[in-house]
């Protein structure tokens, strides 16, 4: 029987059966301004030529799955013949969920998966979950481990005692891949150029040119400066996906400090906006939203935790979700902890080499281990006992 | 720099306005709701010409309630609890009577670090605040584009 893992976030989908390898697709669906009558789901978003205004259409909304007719389109895709040709009968399915996933979605979760889909077992879990388990088999000594997503949605830290959860732990930030690129398109728009309706290009601006910075006030006071002493600024060169199909940086070499390029590009100018709009990952009151940043809310976490544990979750920091791959994450990280927590613990933020991947890979791990089977509810247990059976089973 | 004019005509009357703490509050959170949104454009189906016989999808949009012109058009899975948005969602998990933790307990508590202040035109590290609507500004410069545009944006 085969096991098909699917990590299944509010932005992408990262799906394969636990013999094989990733894939990493869009988890929505799109509409275009040059074909507008057809709807384009999850990776056909690649026969898209012009992606120019781009429009979405999400399954989910603050990380929760509310849409599940865009949901089933995308998944109808994803299993059917053109990709992953599930034969559902002989299948197994780890699919993962946001934390404290609200009941009347996780019974729909049920139906589907069962009744509709009608996979031979499945195994519902959080993320995070996948994450600690991927963990914990790469380092079998260790005890704990906090588990920080920073994904579309929100950013979650999650504390693990072995294979266990520490809900009271369990620690959200509403703040997510989504708030800064809107953020990014709110300011570029207001300060030089109206961008509001191009998340799809300038989410790639804030993934090619934004960093978290390591000091913020002294980068604050360079990217003041003029011409060339301001070593932040950046100019990028915008897609026209004719002769440009994707965005870039101009070399430092051949930046036009004063007066106009001759090249005829349209250019974004960015400055400040390159750190201060991951800074919100690490001060979410900078734009009026009353929460800790990462690092005190890991401090807050632990703090609730056992005192003899602490150390170990101080030793034992995963990074995983898209934005922890912003240039200077983990480090500006483990020097605000280092300051934040004990002078006598120890502290270690670890960023793996794929942080969008590493909790799939943990499914993938999981889906080879011994007792598997005894996780997995099968839906001929399911036909039997119906919702309770997983509200029992599964650690949601 | 982009103008937006909508707020400068109320402003220009001599005495200016000044926005009470419950408007600003109010400001902000639409601010921050707008950081959610998934479009600011159109949906491009609904801008077409008038549909032809092939053109029987629904048009998106993300206002909270359902448009009463939306049909289900398909069987089962279209049932009502599989149509609602997260606001409805939540209120329907009752959390507030929920043992702890659940979804609204695991927020992050406010900081306890100070407020750091910057430019709401430039960015920039701000030391003056807007006695109108409480925005901050680094320079005269940027008040006076403080003023001619944004001012009194986001606001009813
Ligand atoms: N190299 C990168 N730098 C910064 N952000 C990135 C990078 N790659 C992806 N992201 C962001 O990460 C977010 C998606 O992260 P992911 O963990 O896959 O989310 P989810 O699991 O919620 O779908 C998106 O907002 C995306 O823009
Ligand atoms: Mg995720
Ligand atoms: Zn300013
Ligand atoms: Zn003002």
């Amino acid at each position: 029987m085969a096991t098909l893992v699917l990590d299944n976030g509010a932005y992408t989908a990262k799906i394969g059966y636990s013999q094989e390898k990733v894939s990493v697709i869009p988890n929505c669906q799109f509409r275009s301004k040059t074909s507008r009558l057809k709807t384009f789901t999850a990776n056909q978003l690649d026969e898209i030529k012009d992606p120019s205004g781009l429009f979405y259409i999400l399954p989910f909304q603050k990380g929760y799955l509310v849409n599940w007719d865009v949901q089933r389109k995308v998944w109808d895709h994803l299993f059917g013949k053109e990709m992953f040709k599930v034969e559902f009968a002989d299948t197994s399915v780890i699919i993962t969920e946001p934390y404290f996933n609200f009941s009347s979605i996780q019974e729909s979760m049920n139906e589907i998966l069962f009744e509709e889909y009608q996979f031979q077992s499945a195994l519902r879990i959080n993320a995070g979950s996948l994450s600690a388990h991927h963990y914990f088999h790469s380092k079998p000594s260790e005890l704990c481990c906090l588990v920080v997503d920073s994904g579309f949605s929100f950013t979650h830290i999650a504390p693990y005692c072995r294979s266990k959860k520490m809900k009271d732990g369990i620690c959200r930030i509403n703040v997510g891949g989504k708030l800064l690129t809107n953020h990014l398109k709110e300011i570029i728009s207001y300060r030089q150029l109206h961008v509001m309706d191009e998340t799809h290009v300038i989410n790639q601006v804030k993934e090619d040119v934004c960093y978290v910075s390591q000091q913020f006030y002294k980068d604050m006071e360079i990217a003041q400066l003029k011409g060339e002493e301001n070593s932040v600024m950046r100019d990028y060169v915008l897609p026209d996906f004719s002769s440009i199909k994707k965005g870039f940086s101009k070399p430092r070499e051949e930046m036009v400090y004063s007066g106009k390029y001759k090249t005829g590009e349209q250019i974004l100018r960015l400055a400040n906006e390159r750190f201060a709009v991951p800074e919100m990952l690490f001060h979410p009151s900078d734009i009026g939203i009353q929460e800790t940043g990462i690092p005190e809310a890991i401090v807050h976490s632990i703090q609730s935790l056992p005192e003899e544990m602490q150390p170990h979750f101080y030793q034992n920091i995963i990074l995983t979700g898209g934005n922890t791959l912003f240039t200077g994450f983990r480090e500006r990280l483990e020097a605000e902890l280092r300051s934040l927590a004990p002078a006598h613990l120890p502290v270690s933020v670890q960023l793996p080499a794929n942080p969008i991947t590493y909790s799939w890979e943990g499914g993938k791990l999981l889906a080879h281990s011994p007792d598997y089977e005894e996780i997995v509810v099968t839906r001929e247990d399911y036909e039997e006992n119906g919702h309770c059976i997983c509200e029992e089973k599964f650690d949601i | 720099m982009v103008l937006e004019k909508k707020g400068s005509a109320r402003v220009e009357a001599g005495q200016r306005r000044v926005l009470d703490e419950a408007t600003r509050q109010r400001r902000l959170t639409r601010q921050l709701e707008a950081l959610e949104k998934d479009n600011f454009q159109d949906d491009p189906l609904s801008s077409l010409p008038p549909p032809g016989p092939t053109a029987r999808l629904p048009a998106f949009s993300e206002t909270e309630e359902p448009e009463k012109k939306k049909r289900k058009t398909r069987g089962d899975h279209f049932k009502q609890r599989f149509r609602k948005n997260f606001t409805t969602l939540l209120e329907e998990e009752n959390l507030s009577e929920k043992a702890e933790p659940n979804y609204l307990s695991a927020v992050a508590p406010p900081s306890s670090l100070p407020p750091r202040h910057f430019c709401c035109v430039c960015g920039f590290p701000s030391h003056y605040t807007c006695t109108t609507c409480g925005g901050r500004y680094c320079s005269s410069k940027c008040l006076i584009t403080h003023r001619e545009t944004r001012c009194l944006k986001w606001t009813l």
